[in-house]
């Protein structure tokens, strides 16, 4: 059985202003350095549109860089993180490579690899608790994962489906996942 | 070294060769870093009388202690070099400090490739740019990069460096003209606008600067800076006026500036015009506009802007900005309710390299010249100003940035072009030491008013920031006013509430305060807004935390306050040695004689008197004498001694203007 109560991290891409608030807060909790490299969130960015696209580890339920590890370094912890263990690990990336949206990033001073743990231990990952103004990323349970990321079609839907002007019986649309 | 990367890279283009500094913690403790770093150059590496585009001009590009860090609001960069925009009374070939502060990711990288400062001298024999690949430096050609615009420019490098991630701070066309006004732009839209630093940039054949930096910044208490940046982080998340500027950016300022009508609307001939909430409001231009949120360098609120025109004549078009200050003197300064069209400008001036309020000072200026005959076709080649022409602003931004026509004269700036022209025309440009204003009448607020003739590099809102004297950011930060006035000014200023907003009262010591309370931001390298305008980060010393932990320096705050002055009076002594002082700190007449023309502050116009008041208290406050000059005991007091020689020497050139003018 899945359990829907585990949290996850959820990307909006289209809410991302590129401002690398998540990557320092990262680095911030992992290393107490600051630069993107030593981030495990990392944001891909297409500048010259104006296009940001984080990428973090989501812990597949059938994660191809558990099976593909040939020293079997990629392991799930109890808050439903796939990590590395740094003390079996080869380095030799393969996890990067077969991960669909490469993940897992190289960390610098060891050259093993390493992804998001979704800082176990804090009621909230340090990535998220700095995207709180932009919402870009967001920590919900599973269940919710898709109404969240549904909001917007679902908000344009609700356009089409509201009650015709007079009635008084429309429906409230505002809440809010925050 | 925590905190700093503890280096500064000179370039000397005349030799194309690079030396590395260090950077001691002496030094660094007294300029800090940012504006700090730069203004002690400026001052000291340049002297009275130097061309400002002369090779020996050092061109300067910093970053803060804080830069590139997980404090919030932390991506900022100063470029300083002598401002070839700006000239005093004295003469349009006397010249001072310029700086200019913008955000993007340019100095979060250079400091990842372990340099806090570069200063560029010389110059090149042909078109160049630097490529700094963490310590390795390396000078290039860029003659293909010569005349491209600037997006279309910082693309090609990346891709002939290969590179998507190198941060690039270019100049455009009118940085290569050697336009007045031309801007520094990094990370595509960012840009330094005011005095003119892309002119120095272009006058040493310098095309662009990239940086690759892949080494990971200390602290020396991380875990206490963190919790530091947490709790600066939280305040502004829950800060309305920061939810609120996240919202709309800086165009929510457009509705309260109308209200109380200080907008510069006409060349600062009116400061309230009907149907700007609905054209220029934040909302209706975030919903027609807006494609996305930027945002510079670890700043949760992104008050950045990138427009994309989904439908009319520009649809397709996409671009990053504007901001409010380029919309409203693009906008309703050539008095333009026509909001595509406007909002197309600022892009177009942002790719060409133009200071977009310098550029649509330029522009209203030809407008109400030509209005009153005072400019003719003649002059102009054929152009006909008209208000709200778009068309033909497009035409002439253009000719300015190449230098064509008339736009050769407009490109000298305002103040240079109306003494070309002559016929008086000098009369109607709103500037203060010839860098003109920006869009908030300073007959009204009287804080402002005085922070542009007081400011370091010209007419500028951003040296002072005194945003305290407006009601709501008053009433939100009582603690600050109080802070900054004293117990006696606060009660005064409480009294006159909210009537305060027009009397000089408690303003001089108002913005001696408000100055250096901005300098601490520019100085650690972070964002005025937290501790200017919005309520909730409260003031200066929401960063001395953060800069305490970040670098170690167990210093108290005043240390901190102690420095921003120390850093105003050196700027100030530059303009001083050459005998730029109580004469230039004031406004042009037009603000003196002519009355507002509408809105609720209608008929007031700056009192003679009063001013003169003003001028003395606010050199009361700041320890200058009543010339406006730095006294001996104020420049040992900072640990300046070596100004005192230049302000005697100033204080000649001065008096000697003063005989000559009487």
């Amino acid at each position: 059985m899945v359990d829907l109560k585990e949290k996850v991290i959820v990307i909006d891409p289209d809410k991302c202003t590129g401002c690398h608030s998540c990557e320092m807060a990262c680095s911030m909790k992992n290393f107490g350095k600051n630069h993107p490299y030593y981030s495990r969130i990392r944001i891909n960015e297409f500048r010259d549109v104006n296009t940001f696209i984080p990428v973090t580890c989501q812990a597949c339920e059938d994660a191809s860089c558990v099976k593909v590890c040939p020293m079997g370094a990629r392991y799930r912890k109890e808050n439903g993180a796939i990590v590395t263990n740094e003390d079996v690990c080869i380095g030799c990336r393969a996890c990067v490579y077969a991960c669909h949206s490469g993940a897992p990033v190289i960390n610098p001073e060891t050259g093993k690899t390493m992804s998001c743990d979704k800082c176990a231990g804090e009621e909230k990952p340090w990535c998220v608790r700095a995207c709180t103004m932009q919402q870009a990323l967001q920590y919900v349970p599973k269940y919710m994962v898709s109404s969240v990321s549904g909001k917007k079609f679902a908000w344009e839907l609700k356009e089409e489906y509201k009650p015709k002007a007079g009635k008084d019986d429309e429906p409230q649309f505002n809440f809010s996942f925050a | 070294m925590h905190g700093w990367a503890g280096n500064r890279l000179r370039v000397d283009l005349t030799e194309g060769k690079a030396t590395i500094e260090k950077l001691t913690p002496e030094y660094l403790r007294k300029w800090v870093g940012g504006r700090g770093l730069n203004s002690d150059i400026v001052y000291h590496e340049t002297w009275e009388g130097m061309d400002p585009l002369d090779p020996a001009n050092p061109l300067c590009f910093a970053a803060g202690p804080l830069t590139g860090t997980f404090s919030p609001l932390a991506g900022r960069t100063t470029v300083s070099a002598l401002s070839p925009m700006t000239c005093s009374y004295r003469g349009t070939d006397v010249h001072g400090h310029g700086d200019t502060n913008m955000g993007g990711q340019f100095s979060t990288y250079l400091k990842y490739a372990g340099f806090d400062q570069i200063v560029v001298k010389g110059k090149a024999e042909k078109p160049v740019y630097i490529f700094i690949d963490d310590q390795n430096v390396e000078i290039r050609d860029a003659g293909h990069l010569w005349g491209v615009n600037v997006k279309p420019a910082t693309k090609m490098i990346m891709e002939e460096l290969g590179d998507p991630e190198i941060k690039v701070a270019i100049i455009g066309p009118a940085g290569e003209n050697l336009v007045r006004f031309a801007c520094v732009v990094n990370t595509f839209s960012s840009s330094g606008g005011r005095t003119g630093m892309g002119c120095v940039m272009g006058s040493k054949n310098l095309k662009a600067i990239a940086v690759r930096g892949t080494k990971p910044l200390t602290l020396a208490n991380p875990e206490k800076f963190a919790e530091a940046s947490w709790r600066l982080r939280e305040i502004v998340h829950k800060s309305p006026s920061a939810i609120r500027r996240r919202l709309e950016g800086t165009f929510d300022l457009f509705d309260p500036a109308n209200i109380i009508g200080i907008n510069a609307n006409k060349n600062h001939s009116t400061g309230y015009m009907p149907g700007i909430e609905d054209a220029y409001g934040g909302i209706p231009w975030t919903n027609k506009y807006l494609f996305r949120r930027k945002g510079c360098w670890s700043c949760p609120v992104s008050c950045g802007r990138y427009t994309y025109f989904k439908d009319g004549k520009y649809a397709g078009k996409h671009f990053g900005g504007p901001e409010m200050e380029s919309a409203c003197n693009l906008g309703p300064r050539i008095d333009s309710l026509d909001v595509d069209e406007v909002t197309y400008l600022t892009g177009m001036v942002n790719d060409l390299g133009m200071d977009s309020i310098s550029a649509g000072a330029a522009l209203s200026w030809s407008m109400e010249a030509f209005e009153k005959g005072l400019l003719t076709k003649e002059d102009t080649g054929g152009i006909e100003f008209k208000w709200a022409d778009t068309e033909t602003s497009k035409k002439v931004l253009e000719m300015i940035a190449y230098r064509q026509g008339f736009g050769n004269v407009l490109a000298e700036g305002n103040i240079r072009a109306a003494e070309i022209i002559g016929r008086g025309t000098d009369k109607i440009v709103p500037h203060c030491r010839g860098l003109e204003h920006i869009s908030v009448d300073p007959r009204i607020t009287t804080g402002f008013s005085l922070g542009y003739a007081m400011s370091t590099r010209g007419s500028d809102h951003l040296k002072n920031y005194s945003c305290l004297e407006f009601q709501g950011c008053a009433m939100s930060r009582k603690e600050n006013v109080l802070d900054a006035l004293g117990p006696e000014l606060n009660e005064i200023f409480w009294k006159d509430f909210p009537a305060e907003l027009n009397s000089f009262t408690t303003k001089p010591k108002l913005v001696t305060w408000s100055e250096k309370n901005k300098c601490v931001a520019d100085l650690v390298g972070c964002c005025c807004q937290a501790i200017g305008s919005w309520g909730g980060a409260g003031d200066w010393r929401a960063y001395t935390p953060l800069f305490r932990e970040a670098t170690g320096f167990d210093i108290p705050d005043e240390e901190i306050f102690k420095a921003a002055e120390r850093v105003i009076n050196i700027e100030r002594a530059n303009w001083l040695r050459s005998g730029s002082a109580r004469q230039d700190d004031t406004h042009i007449d037009r603000f003196f004689e002519e009355p507002v023309v509408d809105g609720p502050y209608k008929g007031l116009k700056i009192d003679r008197k009063e001013w003169e008041w003003a001028q003395d208290e606010y050199y009361m406050y700041h320890g200058w004498d009543k010339e406006g000059f730095i006294t001996p005991e104020k420049a040992s007091e900072l640990g300046i001694e070596e100004i005192i020689p230049a302000m005697e020497s100033g204080r000649k050139l001065y008096r000697e203007y003063l005989k000559q003018n009487q």
